[in-house]
């Protein structure tokens, strides 16, 4: 039985002097584009630079739901490719992703979601995506347990059924799409902190790490919350604020939600995972941050507004809370950026909490993006200079406050 | 006493005798034989008494396997009696995986076990647990993925042998069987949080409360002394138990003398600490309680870690066997619930305390084949090794258990040296074992101390303490009961001068000095620390660890497992190690390790001491890995608490009720949204229309700003130029961020010299304060800004009679000359309240708004419904409100406007006060750069083709309908170019209109919107709509101004 | 709850107390004359280095002053008292 031969997933890697792409970033996004650039272009001379091990980041602290349920088509057109590609990278890397196809259901508290939902599931199904308006009667049907009575603060009024979403083994995409990069030929450099970027004559030459100078001649900047510190190494300003979101899962239980359910009135989100714990979280705290801290605040929180949903869930005992770094920007929308001062400097961040359901496709365009030196038509509508433009994309229809994140 | 402070059941002495399968109860039992409880396990009646754990009870009553394992479906036994594996989990009362060997046995209880339908003992996936070699480490990514349709099919399989406790959604709820008990929350403030109540706490906070300094003791277990408590061995002529009771008594002593200082917390774990020493945790309700759970949280100034030891699991082949048990399970079984552990035992253990579980079990008379000690011969305690060998149990130094034989519970074990050759079998029922004490380092992880593996003990100790956090106890690898006190003292004493010292730096800056820290620096010389540590020094230091990773000799097919919780072997550590997860941070990801009930905080020591003999590493090297909260597992309920719900209501909302009204939550306020079963309000919308309605519009931002700079603060945050707010007039304008979008808008009316009175919308009404300090930050401006929204309630009657009936209740004049359009009067009202009344047109009709004192508005609300009964006159609420603006085309902020969009583009470019730069006006830089900016979102009004009744004429719109409704998108060939932010078909203009956001150049005035919805996928409904302007109704505005 | 701010009015209190109100930029640019794109990047962008950086924070939830104080979000702490325009 071969699949029983137990071999070492990526090979370790001399560190090289050199590398024709440097990718700064371990996790989802990174190892895409390295796999992407030589699938698609043959570029095999790729390092991926991360300061901890892979997956440290965002991509491990996830809580792996996959959709494409978003507000405006460049962002559905986007996600939808993402979440077709669960499937094909299973195969193509020979690696159990273990997409779990069960749907999302969004829950609506107030009138005005009924319309905001309306209006999602028409711009979804115009687009060929399918998503469903239901009452709360549907929902309860969808998702036994939830409580769509008057009881709760903010009784549900309405649902956004999304069968094409569901949930990814976050992990495996990580060691799957490493296993993918490494066979075609990437340098995976753990423990590799970067801490300068050399430029010469407007050009990025290099990084200065951990481990030593690497030269390069195309740099792409993919760490997730820590983009912003390192896009600070040369000097460029962003509108992205990391800041610190949290999650939690509970004891383990035997199945019972078989979707995954959220709630923007709540600020929950709720899945049970292939092992059974419910994983749920969603809080951010406003203020720029480069910790993983959880509080305790937010644990309270997410009790609080669990068993006002799921009334069920009282008994059920939470056992383990974690952070990661969201790379907020204005708008909800990435930045995937190949003009920003520095001939081959790339940006792919911005990604909020969607940066793990859009990694394996992002790293797609990104790779087309860095070999091509020519910005693919999907990434049109994620460029920097739209928030110079006040030309917003759309995603989240709120207003912000005093500008940037604050 | 609330929750008070409580430090749990005395000991119970032996009131009766033993019954039938118990110990007889000894000094330090906690088991009251004269209080039997009845409880169920499988359906079938068990007897257990007062005092017990469930799983004392059923171990009792000969209850050997507990459940299931979740991946091979091992029986699985009673293990550590801390809750310290999923082993014991199991449903009582119906609520899943609850601790059987923590919770307190009520009568009547109902408990079952997990992971297997019915009886433990037999269990139909057992097979499972052949299939281990087909499972390696990560052996899920590697298969069931080819072909592709496959997946599904094994996924849901996969699915349904998850997980352990079984939930039933739906069976739970309002009233429901099981999770229903009253919880409740308190905050704590504490100078020093001591965490653990052994003798290292409780000597902490004695030193810290005869310092004057406040302290709260959190202990998990019901009641105080740590390990003492069990333990009856004498020392210096006392027994250990007895004096672990004399320092609780001390304790409680200072508790009583001054219950505001000494607060001590049993029955209590940590869940962690938090930034800046937040310690949080649950109290668990015992007897008179008026609880079930208590969650707490204490900011504490300082906080000393005192949460001692746990047994650290011996991992060797079939170690999870029913009848192989840590040293503190065994122990405890027998000293603290007076339960025989088993007849015929073999322990394996790496400290002094095993021998001296092992010496004492054999006191109680377990009868001892053998004790093997995983350290060299001559490390251990000489005296417990003669009393070992004096009742004829070999000790065997340096030998470790290696295998449990036994398919259901054990029946044998075998033991090998650790160097060497050569093994021994014993027959066996109960196998003690563990590779020596483990520190808790839970808690110092959870304070972000950087730890390491220290060689001597064996143990994780930190490198370096957070400010604040001090450390004591058995957990830095003390063993001596009267270094563990010292140690605690000098916890204690640092954390006294560490708050002290805060104290004196904070007295310094503000000049003022607490009496209480006063006083407490008087008592409590600098020396104490000194003299602290000069003790603690005198005595002696930590004793050597145990460094053994494995039992020995474990082969390629041994099953030892290092995670029961996911079944995680030594063999998926080297499978892990194998394909490159060769860091514990990673091999846990991968091959399951630390991620179960038991956490990290179990298995982490001996995954990172194996991982680093794998790589070859010394044994220093074994880094762990992120411990995460909580440390203890908290239920939702629990952390919930009351689940206050904190929202306001209006001055008029018993009125409103009277009436009929439906309540929806509008942020912070409780609103009356419609009046009646018909969500279109058709009723309430015609009365405004054809008589006159009455709103209660309390909720309205209502200000005044006065003071020199006070119209320079409006200028900067106001879009239109403030200096035209006159008296007697309203001023319409908007606010706009920094990105030109509308923030809100609402009425300006100049009350006097520098003196403004201003609405905000409802939901403004919170941040406006914040709002315009922050824009006027740098400024220096003197202006008061004074939030009436709570102080003033607001009425609002509108329709073509609503002057008929203000003109009944007033003597002002409020003829259309004297009070015109826009005005604003100060008039009075009935008897004499004073009301300030706004004459305005939000709905579109005759309307004034009454400004009136919260206090009076029942009154006033009075008086118009009497007056206008003549006329009509009912009540309409926030739906009918948002229906009649609507018709007006009037933009409400969040209906109409986004983020894509700015003031000009929802068309109130007019409000803009263009020429103005000089002052600084929030929004208008950005206003200037998209004004003219092409393909801009805009708000374009229109009106449906057709009827707009739609095909079965129903005036709702919506499914089948023919017709659109709020959110159905506008198309332009294949592109989504809009969408409809609000429609309704207006009885009084017998059409269907709407106001849409649409991408500028798609259509002009006159011009066709494509609205296409789709709530389900397939069943698109397509209509068409012209572009009209708005307003609707009444184009011309005569209505308002008649 | 993590760690706590030094209100000029109230002393050290929860951060949850508090409105975050961005990184100090300082007073907003002359309008006259000012660029579109200029006066974006002023809202909008930022320079995040891990290093302590000055902020404004207002206290909601206690007495309603804007303040200054320095945080270092590498650590999230703040460190060093405010010294607003409370």
């Amino acid at each position: 039985m071969n699949w029983l031969r137990l071999r070492r997933l990526w090979r370790p890697a001399p560190l090289k002097r050199h590398y024709d792409t440097v990718i700064i970033g371990g996790g989802v996004h990174g190892l895409a584009t390295a796999y992407y650039l030589n699938r698609d272009f043959g570029i095999t001379d790729v390092a991926i630079l991360e300061s901890q091990y892979i997956g440290f980041g965002g991509s491990g602290r996830n809580t792996a739901i996959v959709r494409a349920n978003q507000r405006t088509a460049e962002n559905v057109r986007l996600y939808e490719e993402g979440l077709r590609l669960w499937a094909v990278l299973t195969d193509e890397l020979d690696f159990n992703l273990m997409f779990f196809n069960c749907g999302n259901l969004s829950l609506g508290h107030s009138e005005a979601s009924v319309g905001a939902f309306r209006m999602l599931a028409g711009t979804h199904n115009f687009l060929g995506v399918k998503s469903e308006l239901l009452d709360p009667q549907q929902c309860a049907e969808v998702i036994p347990g939830l409580d769509i009575s008057d009881r709760p603060r903010f009784p549900i009024q309405a649902g956004l059924y999304h069968p094409p979403g569901g949930i990814v083994r976050h992990d495996a995409v990580v060691w799957g799409l490493a296993k993918g990069a490494s066979a075609r030929g990437a340098h995976i450099h753990q423990g590799c902190e970067v801490r300068g970027i050399e430029t010469d004559g407007g050009r990025v030459t290099g990084v200065r790490t951990s481990l030593g100078d690497i030269g390069c001649n195309r740099l792409g900047i993919m760490a997730g919350g820590y983009s912003t510190a390192i896009a600070a190494m040369v000097g460029i300003e962003l509108p992205i604020h990391p800041l610190t979101i949290q999650a939690m899962v509970t004891h383990p239980l035997k199945p019972f939600l078989h979707h995954v359910f959220s709630s923007n009135g709540y600020h929950v989100y709720a899945n049970q995972t292939l092992k059974g714990e419910i994983a749920t979280g969603a809080h951010m705290d406003p203020q720029v941050n480069y910790t993983t801290d959880a509080t305790a605040y937010y644990l309270k929180h997410q009790a609080e507004a669990l068993v006002e949903l799921m009334p069920a869930l009282r008994g059920v005992r939470f056992m383990r809370i974690w952070a990661g770094l969201a790379d907020m920007t204005p708008d909800m929308a990435p930045i995937m950026e190949g003009e920003l001062g520095w001939d081959g400097l790339y940006l792919d961040a911005g990604w909020g909490y969607f940066g793990f359901k859009s990694g394996p496709v992002a790293g797609k365009y990104m790779a087309e993006y860095m070999a091509s030196g020519e910005r693919p038509e999907m990434l049109k509508a994620f460029q920097l200079k739209r928030f110079l433009e006040n030309r917003y994309s759309g995603e989240t229809a709120a207003v912000m406050k005093y500008g940037h994140w604050d | 006493m609330g929750m008070g402070d409580r430090d749990g059941a005395g000991v119970v002495a032996d009131r009766a005798g033993p019954p039938e399968g118990r110990l007889p109860g000894g000094p330090t039992c906690r088991v009251d034989f004269s209080r039997p409880l009845d409880f169920t396990f499988l359906g079938r009646p068990v007897t257990g008494f007062a005092g017990d754990t469930v799983a004392s009870a059923l171990y009792a009553a000969g209850v050997r396997i507990f459940g299931r394992s979740l991946k091979y479906h091992r029986p699985r036994g009673l293990y550590s009696m801390d809750g310290e594996s999923s082993n014991t989990l199991m449903r009582i009362d119906g609520v899943p995986n609850e601790c059987a060997e923590t919770t307190e046995l009520r009568a009547g209880m109902s408990v079952r076990a997990q992971n297997v339908r019915g009886d433990p003992r037999r269990d139909v996936f057992g097979f499972l647990d052949a299939f281990d070699r087909m499972m390696p480490a990560g052996f899920y990514y590697r298969v069931f993925h080819r072909p592709r349709r496959a997946w599904p099919i094994f996924q849901n399989g996969l699915r349904r042998m998850a997980g352990t406790g079984v939930l039933d959604p739906v069976g739970f709820g309002d009233g429901g069987r099981a999770e229903s008990g009253v919880r409740a929350e308190r905050y704590l403030n504490a100078d020093v949080a001591v965490i653990g109540g052994g003798a290292g706490g409780m000597a902490a906070a004695l030193a810290a409360a005869e310092s004057g300094l406040r302290v709260c003791l959190f202990e998990r277990r019901g009641w105080l002394g740590g390990h003492l408590d069990w333990r009856t061995r004498d020392f210096d002529g006392v027994a250990l138990h007895r004096r672990g009771e004399a320092l609780a008594a001390r304790l409680l002593e200072a508790r009583s003398r001054s219950p505001e200082i000494v607060k001590v917390f049993t029955s209590s774990p940590v869940t962690g600490v938090w930034g800046e020493n937040l310690v949080t945790g649950f109290t668990v309700g015992t007897g008179d309680d008026p609880f079930r759970e208590c969650h707490w949280e204490c900011r504490a100034e300082t906080v000393v870690v005192a949460a001692g030891c746990m047994d650290r699991p011996l991992v060797f082949n079939q170690n999870d066997r029913p009848g192989v048990m840590q040293v503190g399970a065994a122990w405890r079984l027998a000293r603290t619930y007076a339960v025989r552990p088993g007849g015929v035992a073999v322990f394996s253990v790496g400290d002094d305390l095993g021998l001296e579980a092992a010496a004492d079990l054999a006191e109680l008379g377990v009868e001892i084949r053998a004790v093997a000690d995983a350290r060299e011969v001559g490390r251990q305690d000489a005296e417990l090794v003669a009393a070992l060998e004096e009742r004829g149990i070999p000790v065997l130094s340096g030998w470790a258990a290696s295998r449990a034989m036994g398919r259901g519970q054990v029946k044998a074990c075998e033991l090998r040296p650790l160097n060497g050759t050569g093994s021994r079998r014993f027959r066996c029922d109960l196998l003690v074992a563990n590779a020596g004490m483990q520190p808790r380092i839970g808690v110092l992880a959870s304070v972000g101390a950087r730890l390491a593996y220290c060689s001597h003990t064996h143990g994780y100790r930190p490198i370096e303490l957070p400010p604040g956090v001090f450390l004591a106890g058995s957990m830095t690898g003390l063993r001596d009961p009267r270094s563990i006190e010292a140690s605690g003292r000098l916890a204690g004493h640092g954390a006294v001068t560490c708050c002290l010292d805060g104290a004196q730096e904070r007295a310094g800056k503000a000049a003022a000095t607490g009496g209480r820290e006063a006083e407490a620096t008087d008592r409590h010389g600098a020396a104490s620390v000194a003299t602290a540590r000069r003790d603690a020094d005198a005595l002696p230091g930590p004793v050597a660890g145990c460094g053994i990773r494995h039992g020995p000799g474990i082969g390629r097919g041994a099953k030892a497992f290092v995670d029961l919780d996911e079944d995680g072997t030594y063999k998926n550590v080297v499978e892990s190690a194998r394909q490159g997860f060769d860091v514990p941070e990673l091999a846990k990801r991968f091959g399951g390790f630390g991620l179960g009930p038991g956490q990290y905080r179990v298995a982490g020591q001996n995954l990172a001491m194996i991982m680093a003999e794998m790589r070859g590493d010394p044994v220093e090297a074994a880094t762990p890995t992120t411990m995460r909260p909580p440390l203890a597992p908290p239920s939702l309920a629990t952390v919930a608490g009351p689940n206050h719900d904190v929202h306001k209501r209006t001055p008029l909302h018993g009125e409103l009720a009277g009436l009929g009204a439906i309540f929806r939550r509008a942020g912070a306020w409780e609103r009356a949204r419609h009046f009646s079963e018909d969500r279109a309000c058709r009723d309430e919308i015609r009365n405004v229309r054809r008589n006159v309605g009455i709103l209660d519009s309390s909720p309205l931002g209502k200000f005044r700003i006065f003071g020199p700079d006070a119209l320079e603060a409006l200028q900067r945050v106001y879009i239109s130029d403030m200096r035209g707010a006159r008296r007697g007039r309203c001023k319409y304008s908007a606010m706009c961020n920094d990105m030109g979008q509308l923030v809100d808008d609402g009425l300006v009316v100049r009350e006097g010299e520098n003196d403004y009175y201003l609405t905000t919308s409802s939901g403004r009404a919170g941040p406006t304060v914040e709002w315009f300090r922050y824009h006027t930050r740098y400024d220096g401006w003197d202006y008061n800004l004074v939030n009436l929204t709570d102080v003033l309630g607001s009425l609002n009657i509108a329709g073509p009679n609503a002057r008929k009936v203000l003109d009944r209740v007033t003597d002002s004049d409020v003829s259309n000359g004297g009070f015109p359009y826009l005005g604003c009067r100060r008039i009075t009202i009935g008897d004499g309240v004073e009301a300030r009344c706004l004459r305005l047109g939000f709905v579109g009709e005759l309307s004034f708004e009454l400004h009136v004192p919260s206090s009076y508005c029942r009154y006033v609300w009075d008086l118009l419904i009497e007056a206008g009964a003549d006329f009509g006159i009912r009540p309409f609420g926030l739906e009918a409100q948002y229906c009649l603006r609507a018709e007006k085309g009037h933009v409400i902020i969040g209906a109409e406007s986004e983020a894509r969009v700015t003031l000009t583009d929802i068309g109130m470019g007019w409000l803009w006060d263009r020429e103005d730069t000089a002052s600084q006006k929030v929004g208008a830089p950005a206003l200037r750069a998209c004004e003219k900016q092409p393909g801009r979102m805009k708000l374009v009004g229109f009106r449906v083709d057709g009827s707009g009744r739609g095909r079965n004429g129903r005036d709702g719109g919506g499914p089948g309908s023919g017709s659109p409704r709020d959110g159905a998108v506008v198309v332009d060939g294949g592109e989504i170019v809009g969408y409809v932010c609000t429609t309704r078909r207006s009885e009084a203009l017998g059409w269907r209109y709407g106001m849409a956001l649409v991408r500028e150049g798609v259509v002009g005035l006159g011009g066709r919107l494509l609205i296409r919805q789709e709530e389900s996928p397939g069943r698109p409904e397509i209509c068409t709509a012209t572009v009209v302007p708005p307003p609707f109704y009444d184009p011309e505005g005569g209505k308002p101004r008649s | 709850m993590t760690f706590r701010l030094t209100c000029p009015v109230c002393g050290k209190r929860d951060v949850y107390e508090f409105t975050f109100g961005g990184q100090e930029r300082g007073p907003r640019p002359t309008q006259e004359g000012l660029g579109a794109e200029e006066h974006f990047r002023w809202v909008q962008f930022r320079l995040i280095p891990g290093e302590p950086r000055e902020e404004w924070w207002y206290h909601g939830q206690g007495c309603g002053v804007w303040f200054r104080t320095t945080r270092d979000p590498v650590a999230n702490r703040e460190v060093e008292g405010g010294d607003g325009d409370g």
